[in-house]
């Protein structure tokens, strides 16, 4: 039985349905990253969870236990907040120890237990501060040992780094998953940034206007992305997405891209089952940027590599790499290659497609089309 | 399990916790209901009986209303309040716009300054009114003066002209408000996007038509915020009055305010009183209701 | 340079000129307290000859003695004092109780929201606006009926039906800009409704609290309506001796006593004012804008 399940949970406020249906199970230990637009119910399924929000319909099992209507302080689980909502007028103790204070235990306790939170966050020298005095980094360490203290089952963030800049916010995200691996905790945590989601999470969950896209590990959603939406979601930049034909080519399942004078064929390695009842119909092509690279940087071993000579429209050095943007059908479409490598727009050089890591997608209802999976079918036999 | 019996007791106290704020806020709500709009009902309701003296609950239809409307004392009330509130509003808006414009200077003393032009609005009408009464006063006050200082023809009976008097409590009421308006409008300006002017400088544009077509045009929400405030306290305005003229000469500063009174409590006319609070609750409702609505409308789409 | 320099005078001229303006104001708001304060320090007789701007010639202390203890107000002729205390005696329970009703009202009206809190909060308000002729009559009756009439007891009651609309504007708005999410997180360590209030909240209210008393205080201070209405005799405000002090119609007008009664009344809300105008302003400014 999984730790945290969140079982067919809706939200309606008045007329709005904010959540339509979550199904999300994780197992003790999980650092379960809830990511998605603004507005598609992230916080409200935080709050759900705490208890600070009613469940208008749904199950939400702790630990085996239904706590539907359990009250928030009895829950055991503990929130960071966006805010940091540290309490104005008590100290940095104070705030950190108030919850032990509402649950009756004794002073000298408490004061212990603050102590040893406040050296594990290395804020004892903060301790008889007020919020006010602080910076933000530090009001950010406060928040998370207030909810550190308690030592609950669960810990809830709701973007806890976005009002930090961003080096702090690097400094923080390490810190985090530190503490991570050493407590061993179950954290359900909510943010915008594709870089905290993907090095934090043991899962991921993607939600799009109150509905769970797909739940998996940081690679499944990267690599393995069940729909247009989280494909495109997932990665910065985004995942190419580029309109294709599929077609049988001397007994090989190729992909055909019109590329203006010429038509580029990448062959099918992934999803072939799947794919071989596509032919002779228009799907969209989905490949990462990094899949895209020049000849050299590519990766041959596999012999998944395709190469084709095209266009180049613009180059944009970041420093780390170097994004070349060309056009394939009618999509812009950036590739990645080492940096320093001698291009200038309008050349025509050699890209290396990496066929492997080609995802395919149904235009009409954006779903992925892919092999039945194995792991699927390994839990129906279980099941 | 052990704990199945806090639990239960945890329930109760949940209980009670969801009904808290609502039992907390229950005392006010019932205050206000009951002596505001309940009092707001039996007033309304008396408008329409034949209440003199004693409440009398016959109901007489628009009897007291029309015997509001065909007296010659409320008629001179209205006009007065006409004339006092337009004035006032006017000349409150104006001194304190302009008194606002020259304080945004970066005026030396401004703390100092804006704490004079304020303090009116510390003090009772009453003292007010008392003040005004001594330094208006014909034989004694600024007339006099006047004489002592050698202007032998300056002339200022103001307040026991009959035609004249009523201005003489604009005045007053002016010194007292304007400093009001002025902090409104001073924070209004300190509101405005500095950029904006300095581009127009940059255009090279003259500072009164800066003033002119790009800032004040931007104070609008002060403006409507003056003028409801303004009117509001002038349809109130009584202690003010009784203080300086006692509503006199004869009736000539009377206002709706005083002419309720009067007919409230000396000569025992609850009828045609409570007509005209009435009256008086219906113009500041049709100012104040859409005012506040569009005040607290969420500004979220 | 020679270029700026015409430029430069004009500036300075401008300025001459901006500052004698405001100074004129000055001198014109700061005249009748100047008249009132001097006047009180001197004898009837220096009034009836002397000039009203100039400074007693002969500072006398009379006026406000007499003024303070034994003026003829109606019948009685113990000067001022009875009132003054009546007057601290009505504002200082009417002050602290809606000051208090307020901060709970605005507490749940912002942090503890349920269905039709903005048409509570609106009714509310709008009785910070009615004209009180509405309900001059029908509370002279139910005092009356609570053996509350010309007492002070009953202008503290009306006081605080009547002060808790701008109270609870003045935390509402103030609450309002706290985040939600603070109260969240002290349901979540356990706290519940009144221990959130009064750990959390309150201890952080300290500005809006000075702004409620002072505006409560100053408007319960000069209230004149009220008193007038529904306390005569023994129990009235001092705002209402004043008045009548000042326009009984009876014997020679001793304008000196006048204006030191004037005083006695202006003080206490002046010193506040002064003290704390900041403060005041605040209170000015969100009893007639949104915050
Ligand atoms: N009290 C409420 N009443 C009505 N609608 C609400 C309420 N709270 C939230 N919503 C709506 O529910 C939706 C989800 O809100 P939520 O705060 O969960 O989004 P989110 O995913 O956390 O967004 P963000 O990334 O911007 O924080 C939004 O469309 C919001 O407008
Ligand atoms: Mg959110």
């Amino acid at each position: 039985m999984s730790f945290l399940h969140i079982n067919n949970v809706h939200k309606r406020f008045g007329e709005t349905h904010v959540l339509k249906g979550v199904d999300i199970a994780i197992e003790q230990g999980d650092f379960l990253v809830l990511v998605g637009p603004s507005g598609c119910g992230k916080s409200t399924l935080l709050n759900m969870i705490a208890g600070l929000d009613s469940i208008s319909e749904g199950e939400l099992l702790l630990d085996g236990r239904c706590i539907n209507d359990v009250h928030p302080s009895r829950r055991d689980i503990a929130m960071v907040f966006q805010s940091y909502a540290l309490y104005p007028s008590m100290t940095v103790a104070g705030n950190i120890g108030f919850g032990l204070e509402m649950r009756k235990v004794p002073r000298k306790e408490r004061r212990e237990a603050v102590d040893r939170v406040a050296k594990l966050l290395q804020i004892e020298n903060l301790l008889d501060r007020k919020p006010g005095q602080l910076s933000g980094g530090q009001r950010q360490r406060v928040a998370m040992g207030r909810a550190l203290v308690r030592d609950p089952q669960l810990f809830l963030f709701d973007e806890p780094l976005s009002n930090l800049d961003a080096k702090l916010r690097v400094d923080m995200r390490s810190e985090i998953k530190q503490l991570h691996q050493r407590l061993k905790t179950t954290i359900v945590y909510v943010t915008h940034d594709q870089v905290e989601a993907m090095t934090l999470a043991t899962r991921i969950a993607v939600m799009r206007v109150g509905e769970l896209q797909q739940l998996g590990t940081p690679h499944e959603v990267y690599d393995d992305p069940n729909n247009l939406f989280v494909a495109g979601f997932m990665g910065s930049p985004s995942m190419n997405l580029v309109k294709a034909r599929i077609v049988e080519h001397d007994g090989v399942l190729v992909a055909q891209v019109a590329t203006g004078d010429t038509t580029l064929a990448l062959p099918i390695v992934r999803d072939r089952e799947a794919l071989s009842d596509w032919c002779g119909r228009d799907v969209i092509l989905g490949l990462r940027p990094e899949a895209i690279t020049d000849p050299a940087s590519a990766n041959h071993r596999d012999g998944n590599i395709h190469e084709a000579e095209l266009p180049v429209d613009l180059i944009e050095p970041t420093g780390a790499d170097l994004y070349v943007v060309t056009t394939l059908g009618d999509a812009s479409v950036n590739a990645r290659m080492r940096p320093g490598t001698p291009l200038r727009p309008g050349e025509r050089t050699r890209f290396a497609f990496d066929v492997s890591r080609m995802v395919v997608f149904d235009p009409e209802s954006e779903r992925r089309i892919r092999d039945e999976q194995v792991v699927d079918s390994a839990l129906e036999e279980t099941a | 399990m052990s704990n199945a019996s806090p639990d239960r007791d945890g329930g109760a106290r949940e209980r009670l916790q969801r009904w808290l704020p609502k039992l907390v806020l229950s005392p006010s709500c019932v205050l206000v209901l009951f002596f505001v709009y309940g009092f707001i009902a039996w007033t309304s309701y008396i408008s329409f009986s034949d209440s003199g003296m004693m409440p009398d609950y016959t109901w007489v239809g628009l009897h007291q209303w029309s015997r509001l409307w065909t007296s010659w004392t409320w008629g001179i009330a209205l006009h007065n309040i006409w004339v006092f509130g337009l004035l006032y509003i006017v000349s409150c808006i104006v001194l304190g716009l302009i008194l606002a414009i020259l304080l945004d200077q970066r005026i030396r003393a401004e703390g100092v300054l804006r704490t004079i032009y304020l303090y009116p609005m510390a003090l009772s009408f009453i003292v007010t009114g008392t003040a005004w009464q001594w330094f208006l006063n014909p034989g004694l006050g600024l007339e006099k003066t006047m004489h002592d200082l050698g202007w032998q023809s300056f002339s200022f009976n103001w307040l026991i002209d009959s035609n004249m008097a009523i201005y003489t409590v604009v005045i007053a009421a002016v010194w007292q408000a304007t400093g009001f308006v002025m902090a409104m409008f001073l924070a209004g300006l300190r509101g405005i996007d500095g950029e904006m002017i300095k581009a127009a400088q940059i255009d090279g544009a003259p500072a009164w038509k800066i003033y002119a077509r790009i800032i004040i045009p931007q104070l609008r929400p002060v403006f409507l915020s003056a003028v409801v405030v303004l009117a509001h306290l002038a349809i109130k305005s009584f202690d003010l009055i009784v203080a300086m003229t006692g509503g006199g000469p004869g009736n000539a500063t009377a206002v709706p305010a005083t002419f309720m009174y009067s007919y409230a409590f000396s000569r025992n006319e609850m009828g045609i009183a409570a007509a005209s609070a009435v009256f008086m609750l219906a113009v500041i409702a049709a100012l104040i209701i859409p005012y506040l609505y569009s005040e607290l409308r969420e500004p979220r789409s | 340079m020679s270029a700026a320099s015409p430029a430069a005078r004009r500036g300075a001229a401008t300025r001459a000129v901006l500052y004698a303006i405001l100074l004129v104001f000055a001198v014109i708001y700061l005249m009748p307290l100047y008249v009132m304060l001097t006047t009180s320090f001197k004898t009837l007789e220096e009034i009836h000859q002397g000039n009203m701007l100039a400074l007693p010639g002969e500072w006398t202390l009379a006026p406000w003695r007499e003024a303070w203890g034994s003026a003829c107000i109606g019948l009685e002729c113990n000067g001022v004092h009875g009132y003054f205390f009546n007057s601290i005696k009505i504002v200082v329970p009417a002050v602290l109780i809606s000051g208090l009703l307020g901060a709970f009202n605005g507490y749940v009206l912002t942090k503890w929201k349920f269905r039709g809190h903005k048409v509570v909060f609106g009714l509310i308000l709008f009785s910070c606006f009615i004209p009180f002729q509405i309900i001059l009559l029908p509370m002279a009756r139910v005092l009356g009926l609570l053996h509350l009439a010309n007492s002070t007891g009953g202008l503290v009651l009306v006081h605080i039906v009547y002060g808790i609309g701008f109270t609870t504007l003045f935390f509402r708005n103030f609450y309002a800009s706290f985040p939600d999410e603070l109260v969240r997180a002290a349901q979540l360590d356990g706290a519940g409704f009144f221990t959130i209030f009064f750990r959390i909240l309150l201890p952080a209210s300290v500005p809006i609290i000075v702004v409620t008393i002072i505006w409560q205080f100053t408007n319960v201070w000069n209230d004149f309506l009220f008193g007038v209405s529904f306390a005569s005799g023994d129990s009235a405000p001092i705002t209402v001796a004043l008045n009548n002090l000042v326009n009984s119609s009876t014997g020679v007008k001793a304008y000196n006593v006048n204006m030191a009664a004037a005083m006695v009344a202006a003080v206490p809300t002046l010193i506040v004012y002064i003290l704390a105008g900041k403060y005041f302003l605040r209170g000015l400014m969100s009893g007639s804008v949104k915050g």
